[in-house]
């Protein structure tokens, strides 16, 4: 956010002054740490409760599972943040997942070439329904919301034509490679994303999109390309929903063209424990993945509490609401110390 | 849209009373007379008195869940905890009265305070807490639908498989004055909630909150109050509609809720209520309701795939969208 501070150079850095940006840098990573904060402690949950009920400390194949699972839902939430940054939402996720899960399931097989040729295909067609999502928001000058909410029954209607009934697969050098079953390897695509991040928030691109979500008529006052900015953050996000459903298959090994549905609500929920605000302008893609990653370690904490799986929706509500009303009411008392 | 009214000099009295907001609703209903004909002519006896009254029967479950929803999305909030809410007052319903007509009231009652209760805590977890109404209702429905799930395990509890008193499957599947009862019961609703919104002061301050919150409150409005008393609202008409659709069903299934959640808010918005708030009313809904479940009726008579049934769906929702639900350009 270095960006936005920039005019204030020209009155000289007084003690004042730098005092101010300190307090304005803590207050915007608050949410942030109050993330990573969260993902901690879950991780010291979790392996406190592994290994009271396991008597063995958490290994390598444990780390790559919960990351593998994390996956779909780690690229779900990014593409949802960027979305939401802007002051919009997209509902369509689930259904792009559904889509791109059921083209992975029926062609990632049968050899490199095919292979890395149909996920670009799946990449780019997911990029395109993001574009649509866009074009309809930015140039239809409809509510995202609504939008997306249209899309995303189109979407599943095409994944259900493209994938009937479940099945299919995915080959199993694709699954070694991309979400090794046996090593966290896919902890480097984690880190890869988060870079990514850093990168994209330094970039025009980035700058334009926290712009609009403060305030869209004094970024577009202040010549930030506010159509193209927004359709690009759609089709980034429809991108992004593409590879979740390819992480979701891979992870299945198979394909179900409903399977994604879940993922436009745990989007959300996982961008908001991350600390993004729904009312745009403010938040991290990685808090985005630091949401996905506790949302993920909730199943398995529970699991080791010894919860009936019956109630496990009943207490990933609970978390929801708790964690964000907890944080908002934390934000409150920061600002009002302020 | 206010702005093109007031910038015209004396507008002429039919513009007045056909201003841009009603006129959407008429549209709404000029959408679905055209479905019923269309329908009409794919499969003759498709618009006949039964048929029409069939399909309302049907629409009144959209509808009375939408009449929630209609209210909470006219303060600029929304209710996502609509499908687990309708789905836990039918398991309630069925498992208390066990299928008994002596103990249908207390079902009954029982279930309208569930849905009441959930939604007094979404309101006051909004307005105490300041958490979004998304993240709010969306736990909501995570909290039911986990205790529902649980608490019957799975839905295989003794109670939870009895079917439902034979004395609300006849008032639901039978007939008053020669109409459904199920679809007097909604006209009964539509009345009360228009006369609420147009009305009534509480109407009143709907819309003035849903147009600002802040100006209301300065005008003396109980905002929090407000919002909390429209989200246990939502939450009462949910759970009315699980219990009309346990009757109509004769029992309660496990997901029986999840269409209703699209279906409601896509009711809304085809209706040309506002999104964000302050503008629309129940009677668009009630043509919304209408023509999305006409449509599906069409598409059945089609005997088109489930696939083109969503597909059609999503494209007529962005083309009404388009046709009335843009935004003025800013630029």
């Amino acid at each position: 956010m270095l960006e936005r501070a920039e005019p204030l150079r020209g009155l000289g850095r007084s003690a004042g002054w730098v005092a101010a940006r300190r307090q304005q840098i803590a207050a915007q990573n608050a949410p942030l740490v109050v993330a990573g904060a969260l993902l901690v402690a879950m991780l010291v949950i979790y392996i406190v409760l592994y290994s009271v009920s396991l008597g063995s400390f958490p290994g390598a194949f444990e780390a790559a599972s919960i990351t593998n699972h994390a996956m779909p839902l780690c690229l779900a939430a990014l593409g949802q943040t960027l979305v939401i940054l802007t002051r919009g939402i997209d509902l369509s996720i689930g259904g792009m997942m559904d889509v791109s899960n059921s083209l992975a399931a029926l062609k990632l097989h049968g050899g490199f070439g095919v292979e890395a040729l149909w996920t670009v295909l799946i990449l780019l067609i997911g990029a395109g329904g993001g574009l649509l999502n866009g074009v309809l928001v930015a140039f239809g000058r409809l509510q995202p919301i609504l939008v997306t909410l249209g899309t995303f029954s189109i979407f599943q209607g095409v994944a259900l034509w493209i994938l009937p009934s479940p099945g299919g697969h995915v080959a199993g050098g694709y699954t070694n490679f991309f979400l090794d079953p046996k090593a966290p390897s896919a902890l480097v695509w984690v880190v890869i994303l988060g870079l990514a991040w850093a990168v994209l928030r330094r970039s025009r691109l980035g700058v334009n999109i926290y712009a609009i979500g403060n305030d869209e008529n004094a970024a577009r006052a202040n010549s930030v390309p506010v159509l193209r900015t927004k359709v690009l953050a759609y089709a980034l996000a429809g991108l992004l929903a593409a590879g979740a459903g390819i992480a979701l298959a891979t992870t299945t090994t198979g394909g179900d063209a409903t399977a994604g549905d879940v993922f436009t609500l745990s989007s959300i929920a996982a961008v908001v424990v991350g600390g993004v605000s729904l009312f745009g302008g403010r938040g991290s893609g990685v808090g985005a993945l630091c949401g996905a990653f506790v949302l993920t370690l909730l199943v398995d904490v529970l699991f080791f509490a010894n919860i009936d799986p019956l109630f496990q929706p009943f207490y990933q509500g609970l978390f929801l609401v708790v964690a964000v009303g907890a944080s908002t009411l934390l934000g409150r008392h920061l600002v009002r110390r302020r | 849209m206010s702005a093109t009214t007031e910038s015209q000099p004396a507008p002429s009295g039919l513009r007045t009373i056909l201003n841009p907001d009603r006129r959407k609703i008429i549209y709404g209903f000029v959408a679905a007379i055209g479905l019923f004909i269309i329908g009409e002519i794919v499969k003759p006896g498709f618009a006949s008195a039964s048929g029409i009254q069939q399909i309302l029967e049907i629409s009144s479950f959209v509808g009375i869940v939408a009449a929630g929803q209609t209210f909470v999305i006219l303060v600029g909030g929304i209710d996502l905890s609509v499908p687990w809410v309708l789905n836990a007052a039918a398991i309630v319903l069925i498992s208390q009265s066990a299928g008994s007509n002596g103990k249908l009231a207390i079902g009954i009652v029982l279930a309208l305070v569930l849905g009441l209760a959930c939604g007094i805590v979404n309101g006051l977890g909004i307005v105490l807490l300041g958490i979004p109404a998304v993240v709010m209702t969306l736990g909501m429905n995570g909290i039911v639908e986990g205790l529902s799930l649980g608490v019957t395990h799975g839905l295989s509890c003794g109670g939870c498989l009895k079917p439902a008193p034979t004395a609300l499957v006849n008032a639901m599947t039978g007939k008053t004055l020669g109409i459904d009862t199920s679809l007097l019961i909604w006209i009964g609703i539509i009345i009360v909630v228009s006369f609420v919104l147009s009305f009534t002061t509480f109407g009143r301050r709907i819309y003035a909150v849903g147009n600002s919150e802040r100006v209301s409150f300065l005008a003396g409005v109980n905002v929090k109050l407000v919002t909390v008393t429209l989200y246990a609202l939502s939450g009462l008409f949910a759970a009315a509609a699980g219990i009309a659709l346990a009757g109509f069903g004769g029992s309660a299934t496990l997901g029986m809720g999840d269409p209703y959640l699209f279906q409601s808010i896509a009711a809304v918005v085809i209706g040309g209520t506002y999104i964000l708030g302050g503008r629309g009313h129940y009677l668009g809904t009630v043509a919304g309701a209408i023509v999305l479940t006409t449509l599906i009726s069409v598409l059945l008579a089609k005997s088109a795939p489930d696939y083109a049934r969503d597909i059609v769906y999503g494209v007529v929702i962005l083309a009404i969208l388009l046709l009335y639900g843009r935004q003025r350009s800013e630029a």
